[in-house]
């Protein structure tokens, strides 16, 4: 059996074109289904992950899908804001304790996302350096942020405005950086986190000026009548919030009528859970309510459905190389008839020159399985990093 | 048989990392008192009198500081965010609140119920300078719980918030609040006999108005954190009070040229910040009869 091995390996190593191919063929048709559905589980897993523990999203009424990848992941559309008294109705209702969200804006490609100190709580998020924000215009970097800006503790992140041509829109914020986030391996890593009232800070709708009382502001003052004092646009505004000018920030208005883009509802129970949902099944209600868990599992579905394509190709393709190797394997056994006429000669038996044969395709196939089995086994290390690149980019 | 076990022992690691996924909620808080922060010396002692031992009621503003114009550093601002209740005033009150970030589903605003009842300062400077128009910076008096009745409703709320976060606590938090109830009316119904008068008074600062408006003062307030002398000389040209209420006794030199214009000064204690000695009734109790004895005379 020995020498009939032997002689085996001689004959493939001899082969080595022919048998390099038969090998990538079949051990590429073995990983490829099996490969697929690794990764598209570590896909799933990590889609899901962070849906389910987000219980219920309240937006305004429109996609269900665009709402939760703008609060889960700051991906997506901005989606049609609400106001901020959507927030204190869940928060009032005694049904769920919430976590207001407002993410519409970007420094240098990162999301700033505009949300209570509560975030971190909720997200199970650690402060790596610094500490949580705690005055308006201060903000929180994501592990990966801090990294690609080259930022630290101290330094600032400015604001990038939404269209360059709105000259009368909103202007540039400066932040300082007070804290940079652990590494959490999830969309939290490349965000720049702020207080709500940052985040309407950058919208222009809470804003710091010069006092108009005071004199250093006399000369942007139009007319005083009174009480009355109408001030031009030459008025210092403030693009950073410091120490010195903080009291001078202020926000015009009731701040129930402030735009947020969801609001993240954390109900203590089930009843509590199924209580609110209830209360925006009315058809007049002009927001939503969303189950992350629910929408994502449609999304993937969708992922599914296309990956049983893929599997169903990849099965034909693999039946196809399999028919295509017992070909070889037969061409080959002709093109070696005078071989096998020879072992005949020199004392080879049936049997002996069968298993020589037989055991040249045993270890092509092995060796097939097991290159496919440490494929399929570095995927499942490494799929998961992998799938959260791909989620990155 | 060792590579089929191989080729299982792939797929369960890869299938295995999906095991690792379920979130765990954040840990619920131990039973230990609730943690109850305030911006106002009022607002923790109506909490202290409501939750007895089962709160611990924090307001950090220093002791010589009034909360009004107080801002809590980063610190203190941390300690907030980490609190079960933040207790709010609302009505303008404490404007820091404003500028910094402080978990939503902590704050509670005491007086939101009445917030239709707050007391607009007609005299605020209005201003516009851009599109959003014309607007004013603080424009509603904020010292609420100078009336009893207000002070009853905002202990509500107080009360409100600590049974949602401690349901199994609600018959002693019904007894503190009860308790409470009848000291902030009695207070009220010795107020509204001994404060009955039609004389026209003045203050130091305009921090009276719900006070004046409850029991019906003729009260007219100037700034003495400015220069008030011609405001109040004008104003008592057409309003002859001959008692004047402080917060604080006033500098040597200001009192005694008050005397000279005929004005009796009264120390009437908002207490907005924690008093050296006794508590928010007992300071409450001597202001009142501080300004009965002046009356009286």
């Amino acid at each position: 059996m020995k020498q009939t091995l032997y002689l085996a390996w001689r004959y493939l190593a001899f082969h080595r074109l022919k048998t390099f191919i038969l090998l990538t063929s079949i051990t590429l048709i073995l990983y490829l289904p099996v490969g697929l559905r690794v990764l598209v589980n570590q896909s799933s897993q990590q889609l899901t992950r962070r849906a389910d523990a987000t219980p219920l999203v309240v937006g305004s009424k429109g996609s269900p899908l665009e709402l939760v990848l703008n609060t889960l992941y700051f991906r997506s559309d901005f989606p049609e804001p609400m106001r901020y008294s959507e927030a204190q109705k869940v928060r009032d209702s005694g049904l769920a304790r919430i976590v207001p969200m407002y993410v519409r804006y970007h420094s240098r490609g990162h999301p700033i996302v505009g949300t209570s100190v509560d975030y971190f709580d909720r997200r199970e998020l650690a402060v790596q350096t610094g500490r949580l924000f705690t005055f308006v215009g201060e903000c929180v970097l994501g592990a990966r942020v801090a990294e690609a800006l080259g930022v630290h503790v101290g330094d600032a992140v400015i604001s990038s405005p939404e269209n360059l041509f709105d000259l009368a829109g909103e202007y540039p914020l400066k932040m300082t950086i007070v804290g940079i986030l652990a590494q959490a391996d999830s969309p939290d890593d490349d965000a720049i986190f702020v207080d709500i009232k940052t985040t309407w800070i950058i919208e222009g709708i809470g804003h710091g000026h010069q006092d108009v009382a005071d004199g250093e502001a006399a000369g942007a003052v139009l007319s005083r009548d009174g009480n009355r004092v109408v001030a031009n646009a030459s008025i210092v505004k403030y693009n950073e919030i410091t120490e010195d000018n903080l009291d001078e920030f202020h926000f015009h208005g009731d701040l129930s009528d402030y735009p947020i883009t969801a609001v993240v509802a954390f109900p203590p129970d089930q009843k509590s859970s199924a209580l609110l949902q209830g209360r925006y099944e009315n058809a007049d209600e002009r927001a939503q309510i969303a189950r992350p868990s629910e929408v994502m599992a449609e999304l993937l579905d969708t992922i599914l459905t296309i990956e049983s394509f893929v599997l169903a190709g990849a099965v034909i393709v693999g039946i196809a190389t399999l028919a295509s190797a017992s070909l070889v394997f037969m061409l080959s056994l002709r093109l070696r008839r005078r071989e096998m006429e020879t072992l005949f000669k020199i004392g080879g038996s049936r049997a002996n020159v069968g298993a020589l044969m037989a055991s040249e395709m045993v270890f092509v196939l092995v060796t097939g399985i097991v290159l496919a089995a440490g494929l399929t086994f570095l995927t499942s290390q490494f799929g998961a990093a992998l799938v959260r690149a791909l989620i990155r980019m | 048989m060792r590579l089929a076990l191989l080729m299982m022992a792939a797929l369960m690691a890869a299938c295995g990392s999906s095991e690792e996924v379920a979130d765990v909620a954040p840990s619920e808080r131990a039973k230990a008192p609730l943690r109850v922060y305030t911006v106002s010396y009022p607002l923790a002692y109506f909490a202290e009198r409501i939750g007895g031992a089962a709160v611990d009621v924090t307001f950090p503003a220093p002791a010589e500081i009034d909360p009004a114009s107080w801002r809590p550093g980063a610190e203190t601002i941390e300690a907030y965010q980490k609190a079960d209740l933040i207790l709010l005033n609302g009505a303008t009150y404490a404007k820091w609140v404003e500028r910094v970030s402080l978990p939503a589903s902590t704050l509670v605003d005491t007086s939101e119920s009445f917030q239709d009842d707050y007391i607009i300062i007609e005299d605020a400077v209005v201003h516009s300078h851009g599109p959003e128009g014309e607007h004013s910076h603080g424009q509603t008096a904020v010292t609420t719980w100078l009336d009893p009745r207000q002070a009853v409703t905002q202990a509500r709320a107080i009360q409100g918030a600590l049974l949602a976060a401690r349901p199994e606590q609600g018959t002693d938090f019904e007894e503190g609040l009860a308790a409470l109830e009848k000291d902030l009316e009695a207070l009220d119904a010795r107020m509204e006999e001994a404060l009955g008068s039609d004389a026209p008074f003045v203050a130091s600062h305009p921090v009276y108005q719900y006070l004046a408006r409850r029991y019906g003062l003729d009260l007219h307030a100037v700034d003495f954190d400015g220069d008030a002398w011609h405001d109040l000389e004008h104003l008592l040209e057409d309003h002859p009070a001959k008692v004047m209420l402080w917060k604080l006794d006033p500098p040597a030199d200001t009192a005694s040229r008050l005397r000279d214009m005929g004005l009796e000064i009264v120390i009437f204690d908002p207490c907005a910040n924690r008093p050296a000695a006794g508590d928010y009734l007992s300071v409450m109790e001597e202001n009142m009869a501080r300004l009965q004895s002046a009356l009286s005379r």
